[in-house]
């Protein structure tokens, strides 16, 4: 049976034991505004950022920002955008039209622009992906500095499904030119509330 | 054929290399400007190479730590210990679901595995629905790299490609138009496959649980409309605990393109309600490689490629020139060791000038690992009787000061007074396509006295 002999190969041919390194997360502290770095690099990226300043009605924003969408799921409280409902009976397949899917993103990191989501947040896995364009609302004081910080505040979470999603779908296959929209969303709006 | 040979195929185009060298080369530097932005960036690379160590020495208590948390997750774990085990437990898991057809998003072990033409040889057809993997399935070539599986290809032959498999219109090889034309043909085979096959970058012992990181979002779209998901990892792929993929997450798509982190990193624990999820934990020859004192660190590999961005050799041969699953210095250190003979050329495809070894976020001693394999594979395998000779003599003139001044001398007498159509003439392998430079009149020993004096 390939699973006792495999094990019984590492067995014999793996090296002496070596111990498991602490990581010294002094080593990558650094004093920086988050909210400002966090911006910086989802906008390199490709993700577009909305900040909190200038939001007093934040549908009002969306929609300046998608005027066409016409099929909207919402999974966030702070929007009423909601066309359709969704719930975690609805099949993955019929979402295939949403032209836009809002969702709270649980938090931020400044570093690489990502933010983490999970399927708490968008009920049916398929959403963020299969939505054509996104936006994720996300709390400034949920930014973290980098991604040690990140997995320490998702430790204590529910495990089903989650990600860290860095702005948009995108793509240089075809001779390193770099072209959003592959398979995913084609775009994706960070509002920080 | 050798590395060498192929390496002159693909040199044929002049034009064509220069183009890959300096799109691979631009690619390295996207990664430098990543890497230096990032504090702590060496302790990160000394903790990931350390956490790997530490996965090698108790690899297989890791595994069954992690079999057991995926298993109470209702995840299925099975073992396979070579290609064609892995290739008939997917096959069986497609069977039973009577699967006609299978997305699959970038994984270079079934690359290995050849599961491909196994499941079509079976009636089930699969498409391959990373971008770059989709070309050089329809042109009906292995990926050329591990992350830029196209980069051979230039946009006019997508372009054709296209037009001939997807029925697009022609466009000069209009990047934008060409990614488009194949969103909407790959949204089909989302929508219609009825089982998704994904790699595995890391999985977390402690949590059961794995990570799958994509560009282009082709792994999610596949798994979470498909009824099954199948995920083929190597054994190596374990990490300890998940709190250590903050240092591989860190490492790995900085290196790989210079991004901050991949657009997904997907993190996978529990299937959703009346949906399977299978995790295929395979061999095929890696137990063997642990067992390789000298070579046993290759394992620890993440797969970012930034090894052959960097590599002179690799950006002027292309990742065809190899003939191994994964090409470029990486690649020279591990196909050795599943097939000495065959591989057997390519630790030479190599200027042992260690800038893989300077780039690799692991920290794994790729050249000194290449010059490990010669002294083996020089040994164990025939090489060609010119090279011996050459090689023979050369080991006895610089043995011997004296030889070695009276061929010194004698070479620089030749450089210098005879014709160009002479030096550069066949026989001369380093008067290939460039100009040998220009002599002096004393060698290093002769100034030296010289200016002591």
């Amino acid at each position: 049976m390939s699973r006792a002999s495999i094990l019984n190969a590492i067995k014999k041919n793996k090296p002496e034991s070596v111990p498991l390194p602490e990581i010294d997360l002094s080593l990558f502290q650094e004093d920086i505004d988050l909210v400002d770095i966090f911006s910086k690099n989802l906008e390199s990226v490709g993700g577009r950022i909305v900040s909190s300043n200038t939001i007093e009605d934040l549908d009002g924003e969306i929609k300046k920002r998608y005027p066409n969408a016409k099929h909207i799921v919402s999974c966030s409280n702070t929007s009423q955008l909601a066309t359709i409902s969704i719930s975690n009976e609805t099949q993955p397949h019929s979402l295939e039209s949403i032209d836009l899917a809002i969702i709270d993103a649980q938090l931020g990191v400044a570093e690489n622009g990502a933010v983490w989501i999970s399927e708490n947040n968008f009920i049916v896995r398929a959403l963020p992906f299969i939505a054509n364009d996104l936006v994720l609302i996300l709390s400034k004081n949920a930014i973290c500095l980098h991604m040690h910080d990140a997995y320490n505040l998702i430790s204590k979470r529910d495990r089903t499904f989650g990600l860290f999603l860095s702005g948009p779908s995108k793509t240089a296959d075809i001779e390193q030119c770099l072209v959003i929209g592959a398979q995913g969303a084609m775009s994706v709006t960070v509002f920080i509330v | 054929m050798p590395h060498a040979k192929e390496a002159e195929l693909f040199n044929n185009d002049e034009a064509k290399v220069n183009w890959h060298d300096q799109a691979l080369w631009f690619v390295r530097n996207k990664r430098d400007k990543a890497a230096h932005t990032v504090k702590g960036w060496e302790e990160l690379r000394n903790l990931a190479s350390a956490i790997k160590a530490n996965v090698l020495s108790n690899l297989d208590d890791y595994l069954i730590q992690f079999e057991e948390n995926a298993q109470k997750n209702g995840i299925h774990i099975h073992w396979a210990a070579d290609a064609e085990a892995h290739n008939k437990i997917i096959h069986d898991i497609l069977l039973k679901n009577n699967v006609k057809m299978v997305v699959k998003s970038k994984s270079m072990l079934t690359e290995e595995c050849h599961l491909n033409p196994y499941l079509e040889a079976h009636g089930i057809e699969v498409i391959d629905t990373d971008l770059g993997e989709r070309i050089v399935q329809l042109a009906k070539e292995p990926p050329s790299h591990i992350v830029l599986p196209a980069i051979h290809k230039t946009k006019e032959e997508v372009d054709v490609l296209f037009q001939k498999h997807l029925g697009t219109i022609p466009s000069n090889g209009d990047p934008q138009y060409l990614t488009n034309e194949a969103r909407k043909h790959l949204r089909d085979k989302f929508l219609k496959a009825d089982a998704a096959i994904t790699g595995v970058n890391f999985a977390i012992a402690e949590t059961g649980g794995f990570v799958v990181c994509t560009n282009e979002g082709n792994a999610d779209m596949g798994v979470h409309l498909a009824k099954v998901h199948i995920a083929s990892m190597g054994i190596e792929k374990i990490i300890p605990q998940e709190k250590h993929l903050g240092v591989f997450l860190r490492l790995l798509a900085r290196s790989a393109t210079g991004q901050p982190i991949t657009t997904y990193s997907s993190h996978f624990n529990k299937p959703t309600e009346g949906k399977e999820m299978h995790i295929i934990i395979v061999d095929n020859g890696r137990t063997e490689q642990l067992g390789r004192e000298h070579f046993r660190s290759s394992l620890n590999c993440i797969r970012c490629g930034a090894c052959m961005n960097t590599c002179p050799i690799y950006r002027r041969s292309g990742g065809h020139s190899y003939k191994a699953t994964i090409p470029g210095p990486i690649g020279s250190i591990l196909s050795p060791g599943m097939d000495l003979k065959k591989h057997g050329s390519l630790p030479f495809a190599s200027t042992l000038c260690g800038s893989c070894s300077d780039v690799c976020p692991v920290k794994i001693n790729i050249h000194e690992q290449l010059y490990q394999w010669r002294q083996i594979i020089t040994k164990d395998v025939k090489q060609p009787i010119v090279k011996k000779t050459v090689l023979k003599i050369a080991g006895r003139v610089l043995a011997n000061s004296k030889l070695y001044g009276f061929f010194g001398k004698s070479a620089r007498f030749m450089l210098k007074h005879l014709p160009k159509s002479v030096i550069n003439s066949q026989t001369n392998t380093w008067g290939k396509a460039r100009d040998l430079p220009k002599v002096e009149n004393e060698n290093f020993e002769d100034w030296y006295k010289k200016r002591k004096s």
